[in-house]
């Protein structure tokens, strides 16, 4: 029985099947605790793939800081529940639901699972294999964080830089779109 | 025989595709933006599972830069979605047409 | 009855993975579980000494009315008889939902602790650690951040304008000293080279500092200490940083709504995510289970001429454990001595002490740090 087999698969489909549950909520506050319980379930599932640094960052950053910000807008600004849509099916949507199902039928069938087999090995690539002229790992695979810094350090510095420069702009632009206009005559709103 | 990195971009895909979904089908502006959350988690999943296919690192670094420009984008958006709702009290994508032409 | 005897240890023995890690959390949870009603009484007779006063000692167990170890008993008994309310217009499931989250957390964050050096058992090599991440700390740091919304959903879910303010100036504090926390412990993961808190434990009773004094971490960077001892004080929202859930001043914050067994699980989660940093600051900046001046190789060798291998690693496992329960006891001895002698912080004068005066303190320690341990690794 292979546990890390089932727990990625039961993961996986709470995942989804949250996640669709979220996009049809009313309320924003229930939505953003779905969408946290989402990242952390796909933080789980990084952990099972063995990028436990990826995890990790997953629930500090996304799941610890950048929905933290959402609810936090959504509780002082106090958003009231949205009226669901209702009316007739647009054309978009029903392509969208057509290709849903379509692409369920084909993932659940053998059909779909040896094209994404073959795809790989049609680029000379195998599961776990490196493929030539990839970087290879700075350090043993069991080392996650040292080869995610290493390499983010040495092959991707200048990415990293310019990142840490928006990161600055954005801070900056969200301070300044979000101030209170102090105007001669400004009411407190 | 199906392994896990496999699986993880089908999941990758299916979430991508509802997120879609969110983002086509609510009017608003906030769902919209957990919607554009969900369509990114989707990539990074992709981006770690290729990562653990190929056997390199590259895939778990670049999900690194894809959170840090998640958490900017989240952060202008939402400011923006605090000064809309000072001005106009609402933040449904159909009320803002005042540059429609 | 031997056969049966003989099959549950067969079957223990091929499973000796799923049952050691059965086993550590469940030591894990039980320490957990057992902080709060200790500290419900360590703070009501510390309070009390401290206030010149002498505290509960009237509750006894048949009579045995020693120091009056029986509160917390007799605490939790009125406590779990109380009425169990949920206000009419709260959002039922966030109200019944934020305890959990914070209980769950503060169980959950301490099952990355390290207790003790490898036990062996049967040949198999144990790490006493319940949950052994490649990153580490990492792990401990997202657990305390989503303790966050423990607050949060219960000042929001209350329908309270009071709890509101509360709960969202209690989550804006907890998460503005997590980046001072993180800051802060950045500079000891260059000085011992790994996230892994085995091995920063085992790189501190490595040699002896200037030859008499053990390598701890809290020698070789006392900065950084004090501000991971200042953090630790305002994410557990204890004073002097506890605005948010302050009697006096906003009508105890986002715990108003709260009564019976809801407040004490909110407690339960909060000393454990007390007893989960402390354990953390003790691995990190006091050298974590070893014994000061006698690694634990040294202590197994030692006992090795009276018991064969095994049972020595575990003896030495339980005195690990000792030792590291009494270094966590220094400190939380220090956050009740803190409550009852220090005034409370003002808002805005605990916001500018986290992003005015932590955030750039801490700053300036990495790069000093790094500078100092990139030169030291040069030469």
């Amino acid at each position: 029985m292979d546990w890390n087999f089932v727990s990625f698969v039961v993961m996986g489909i709470a995942a989804s099947i949250l996640s669709g549950t979220m996009i049809t909520r009313r309320r924003p506050v229930s939505a953003a605790m779905i969408l946290i319980a989402v990242m952390t379930l796909l933080a789980g599932m990084f952990g099972l793939l063995e990028a436990h640094f990826a995890a990790a960052a997953q629930i500090i950053v996304y799941a610890g800081a950048i929905m933290v910000v959402f609810v936090f807008v959504i509780m002082l600004l106090n958003l009231p529940p949205e009226e669901l849509r209702y009316g007739g099916i647009t054309l978009g949507e029903m392509i969208l639901i057509a290709f849903g199902v379509v692409l369920a039928i084909a993932l659940g069938t053998q059909v779909g699972q040896g094209l994404l087999t073959r795809g790989v090995e049609s680029m000379g690539l195998a599961i776990g294999q490196t493929p030539e002229g990839a970087r290879p790992l700075y350090f043993p695979p069991s080392e996650n964080v040292k080869n995610v810094a290493s390499s983010m350090f040495v092959d991707y510095l200048w990415a990293f830089e310019l990142v840490s420069f928006l990161i600055l702009a954005a801070v900056i632009g969200a301070i300044v779109i979000a101030k209170k206009r102090s105007t001669p005559n400004a009411t407190a709103s | 025989m199906l392994q896990l990195p496999e699986l993880g971009l089908y999941f990758s895909f299916l979430m991508f595709l509802v997120g879609l979904a969110g983002v086509m089908f609510r009017k608003n502006i906030l769902f919209m933006m957990l919607s554009v959350e969900v369509l990114l988690n989707a990539a990074n999943l992709a981006f770690v599972s290729a990562s653990k296919i190929t056997g390199t690192i590259d895939g778990q670094v670049v999900m690194f830069f894809v959170m840090a420009v998640a958490a900017c984008e989240a952060a202008v958006g939402l400011a923006l979605i605090i000064g809309l709702y000072r001005t106009k009290a609402s933040i449904e994508a159909d009320d803002l047409k005042a540059l429609r032409g | 009855m031997d056969g049966s005897l003989g099959a549950v240890a067969q079957f223990l023995e091929s499973n000796i993975g799923l049952v050691a890690a059965i086993g550590k959390i469940g030591l894990a949870l039980v320490i957990a579980l057992q902080v709060a009603p200790i500290m419900v009484w360590v703070e009501r007779r510390q309070a009390a000494f401290i206030q010149r006063r002498i505290g509960p000692n009237r509750v006894g167990i048949f009579g045995f009315k020693l120091f009056g170890l029986g509160q917390p008993l007799a605490d939790t008994i009125k406590l779990l008889f109380k009425e169990d309310f949920i206000p009419k217009q709260a959002n039922k499931f966030f109200y019944v939902l934020a305890p959990i989250v914070t209980a769950v957390m503060g169980l959950v964050a301490i099952q990355g602790i390290p207790f003790a050096k490898d036990i062996v058992v049967a040949g198999h090599t144990i790490n006493m650690q319940p949950v052994n991440l490649n990153a580490g700390f990492l792990y401990l740091f997202a657990m305390t951040a989503l303790g966050v919304y423990g607050v949060a959903l219960a000042g929001w879910s209350s329908n309270n304008k009071y709890a509101l303010l509360g709960g969202l100036r209690a989550s804006a504090q907890m998460i503005s000293y997590e980046i001072a926390m993180g800051l802060a412990l950045l500079p000891m993961v260059f000085i011992y080279g790994s996230l892994d808190l085995q091995t920063m434990i085992a790189a501190q009773s490595d040699e002896l500092l200037f030859g008499f004094l053990p390598k701890w971490g809290i020698f070789l960077s006392p900065i950084s200490f004090v501000i991971f001892v200042i953090t630790m004080f305002a994410e557990t929202n204890r004073l002097p940083f506890d605005l948010a859930e302050g009697e006096a001043e906003l009508v105890a914050g986002f715990l108003v709504e709260y009564g019976s067994m809801r407040w004490s699980l909110f407690f339960l989660g909060e000393y454990a995510m007390m007893f989960t940093l402390s354990a953390l600051t003790a691995c990190v900046f006091l050298g974590g289970y070893e014994i000061p001046w006698l690694p634990q190789t040294e202590l197994i060798s030692m006992l090795t001429p009276y018991v064969t291998y095994e049972p020595a690693t575990w003896i030495a496992a339980l005195i690990g454990l000792g030792v590291l329960i009494t270094k966590v006891a220094i400190f939380m001895f220090l956050f009740v001595q803190a409550r009852f002698t220090l005034p409370r912080f003002r808002y805005d004068q605990l916001m500018r002490v986290g992003w005015v005066y932590l955030l750039p303190l801490a700053l300036i320690n990495v790069v000093v740090l790094a500078l100092v341990v990139g030169i030291m690794r040069l030469t």
